[in-house]
């Protein structure tokens, strides 16, 4: 039986007391401060699942056991999955009410997780990046099913990513086809990268039953594709991590628009210098066409111009970390200081700082 | 009676101020500022002594001696490089090391070949391999050239490697200076930059602890700790100029000098001694060491010693990172150090 969205939000009840659309959308309430989830550690290196309005009140801190990276929400029940950061085999199913921690989701034998994970639009399944381990570095896309009744992620197959240590994956428009940075980087459990001189990192479009679409490439074989972000148009913006040397310039943004090849996103020599080979976070914000990065290496946090590539924001920024949109600008967290807010007030482009804890923030944030 | 009431307002505004936000002053002014300073100037005579070279108006020591000048300004200054010498890549510009494929040597001859006499412009367009203190180190030390009889190959890059090295320190210290500069910076917050006097000085401690790290990789790396044990003695950092140990005593008296404004926020009476110790103790190994790290390097006898400087830095380093860092409560990064 296909579930419907209807069935969906009848699960809802086993979350207790969110029998129907109304609890959720009166939970989420209008005019409410957003909610950021992000992976977080303390000082003593605990990990948790954390939940924050942006006027700083905390929803939840959920102790984990495995440090997460990204976070997958549920298109419409208050539940996200909290995705274990490479080489876990672990990822959290929370309550995004109160912080329960709902289910640990383990990982098949010989599969480790890659930190992302994405919720399909009609809330039954997850799509999450993994590593096989008896073929090291071949990227397979782990699917989970949304079991009725008792909400926990079951796992029920996979395809190839096609392609090599696959990292961030997003849908494209339509909700159908997803785009997977393949990173290219070959690791066998571990953290230990194997293969830094025989690379082979690209960028896939797929349906989400597993068929290629397209596998593009880069240029720079060493050039790491890990994250991107897809605006309403179609438009793909990827970041990229350079494992060669440390002095080289080369482009560390790349950018498909529809019916364009992938291709650099054109950023100043100066600007890639700033980030010291290593992005981290992207976001688009398809409204006003921006989109925003985070560079924690180079302590640089930057906004263009999705169109034109004009800079809009380039200033310092410690060790900082996951990026959102929010209302006219976007929210960014940082591994080592203070979160801040870049949007547009009457025409200006200002920066505040918010009211969340400081540091040891996760290279990534979801917004809602 | 107004004298009183100002005495008594300047007394109970400074019981109010922020002690870290002071060492955070202290030390934008009296060591990191003035670091830059020196490193700039000591680029400023080497200008001049170059030039005096080249027109046979110096000898060569005389120009080796600003050498070495802004080798030390250069390494003290490393664990000091908070800011924009950190940012841009510039710090490539200035030294290339590690140098495994002796690139140097071969990116210099290549230049020259195809463009000689070598033009400023065509220097500043090349890659910073040639562009920095490495690249004139090897002009200047190594046996395979000829520096005195073939001074119309070598003197334009030797120039125009000064010049460059002096407009670069020029304008970052034009960056450090100002309203909106970066000894503004960790004065008043919050500001572009920082929002709290904390958050500056976690960034500092974190420039001196990495390079604390860095150091560790310095002596390691032509001990053979990368290498499965066989030493390579042309890893070493400036082992023609023979000023490896130099360079790494000139940077611990940097990482020291962090330290040294720092330790009164120390509360833990023990951790204070112990830092100081740890200080004291690698300061006194590197000094005792009786010869050029190239050379000791090549001989299993030394190898005692030098593993007991690497783990004076390890201990040091290890008290830094995770003692003094608890202590103060401060954060010294996080997705920068291992991001995914």
């Amino acid at each position: 039986m296909t579930l419907t969205r209807r069935h969906l939000l009848g699960m809802g009840a086993a979350i207790g007391g969110v029998a129907a659309l109304g609890g959720w959308a009166l939970w989420q309430g209008r005019g409410q401060s957003p909610l950021l989830l992000s992976a977080r550690n303390d000082a003593a290196g605990q990990h948790f699942c954390a939940g924050y309005f942006l006027d700083g009140r905390r929803a939840f801190a959920t102790p984990v056991a495995e440090r997460c990276h990204d976070v997958a929400r549920h298109p419409f029940l208050p539940v996200a999955l909290f995705v274990g950061r490479r080489p876990s085999r672990e990822s959290y199913l929370v309550d995004l009410r109160d912080g329960r921690l709902l289910q640990t989701v383990r990982s098949q034998p010989q599969r480790h997780f890659y930190g992302h994970a994405v919720f399909h639009g009609a809330g039954e399944w997850l799509y999450a990046t993994e590593n096989d381990l008896d073929e090291p570095g071949r990227g397979v896309l782990g699917r989970y099913r949304l079991e009725s009744g008792s909400l926990r992620l079951i796992h029920d197959g996979e395809v190839p990513t096609h392609g090599v240590g696959p990292h961030q994956l997003a849908w494209m428009p339509g909700g159908e086809s997803l785009v997977v940075a393949n990173g290219g980087i070959r690791t066998e459990g571990s953290r230990e990268k194997t293969n830094l001189d025989n690379m082979a990192p690209s960028l896939v479009i797929m349906d989400r039953h597993g068929e290629l679409h397209s596998k593009e490439t880069l240029r720079h074989q060493q050039s790491s594709i890990r994250h991107l972000a897809v605006a309403d148009d179609g438009t793909v913006i990827t970041g990229q991590q350079y494992q060669g040397d440390a002095w080289e310039s080369v482009p560390l943004l790349a950018v498909r628009r529809p019916g364009d090849a992938y291709q650099p996103f054109p950023v100043a020599p100066s600007q890639l210098a700033m980030m010291d080979q290593y992005t981290a976070s992207i976001a688009i914000h398809s409204r006003r066409r921006q989109v925003a990065m985070t560079a924690p290496r180079g302590n640089r946090f930057f906004v263009w111009d999705l169109d034109s590539a004009e800079t809009l924001v380039d200033v310092p920024m410690a060790d900082c970390a996951g990026v959102g949109v929010v209302d006219e600008g976007f929210a960014v967290t940082s591994g080592q200081g203070r979160c801040r807010y870049f949007g547009y007030r009457d025409g200006q482009l200002q920066s505040q700082w918010l009211d969340l804890p400081g540091g040891w923030w996760d290279n990534h944030l979801r917004l809602g | 009676m107004r004298a009183v009431m100002i005495a008594l307002v300047a007394v109970l505004l400074s019981a109010c101020s922020n002690p870290r936000e002071e060492v955070t002053e202290q030390l934008a002014h009296q060591v990191l500022l003035p670091a830059h300073q020196q490193w700039h100037d000591s680029n400023a005579a080497l200008l001049v002594a170059t030039q005096g070279y080249c027109a046979d108006e110096l000898d060569g020591p005389a120009l080796k001696q600003g050498f070495y000048r802004v080798l030390q300004s250069w390494s003290y200054l490393q664990p000091l490089m908070v800011g924009p010498m950190a940012e841009g890549n510039r710090s490539w510009q200035v030294q290339f090391w590690p140098d495994k494929r002796n690139m140097v040597a071969r990116q210099v001859e290549a230049l020259l070949d195809a463009s000689s006499p070598l033009s400023q412009e065509a220097l500043e367009g090349a890659s910073v391999v040639v562009q920095g203190l490495s690249a004139f180190e090897y002009v200047l030390f190594d046996e395979a050239v000829d520096l005195d009889t073939r001074s119309d190959r070598y003197c334009p890059l030797l120039t125009g490697i000064a010049r460059h090295q002096q407009a670069l320190s020029k304008a970052v210290l034009e960056l450090w200076e100002g309203p909106q500069g970066m000894a503004a910076m960790l004065v008043d917050f919050p500001n572009q930059r920082y929002a709290s006097a904390d958050e500056a000085l976690s960034l500092i401690l974190r420039t001196q602890i990495t390079a604390v790290d860095v150091l560790k990789k310095k002596l390691g790396t032509p001990m053979g700790r990368l290498n499965k044990g066989v030493p390579q003695p042309w890893q070493a950092e400036a082992w023609r100029s023979q000023h490896s140990i130099g360079n790494l005593q000139a940077s611990l008296a940097g990482a020291r000098a962090v330290w040294e404004q720092v330790r009164s926020l120390v509360g833990d009476a023990q951790l204070v001694s112990r830092i100081d110790s740890g200080y004291e103790n690698t300061a006194q190994k590197l000094a005792g060491l009786p010869a050029p790290l190239v050379e000791l390097v090549q001989n299993k006898e030394n190898l005692p010693r030098l593993q007991s400087l690497y783990d004076s830095l390890d201990n040091l380093e290890n008290l830094q990172q995770v003692e003094l860092a608890k202590d103060l409560g401060i954060q010294l990064g996080f997705n920068a150090n291992d991001g995914d």
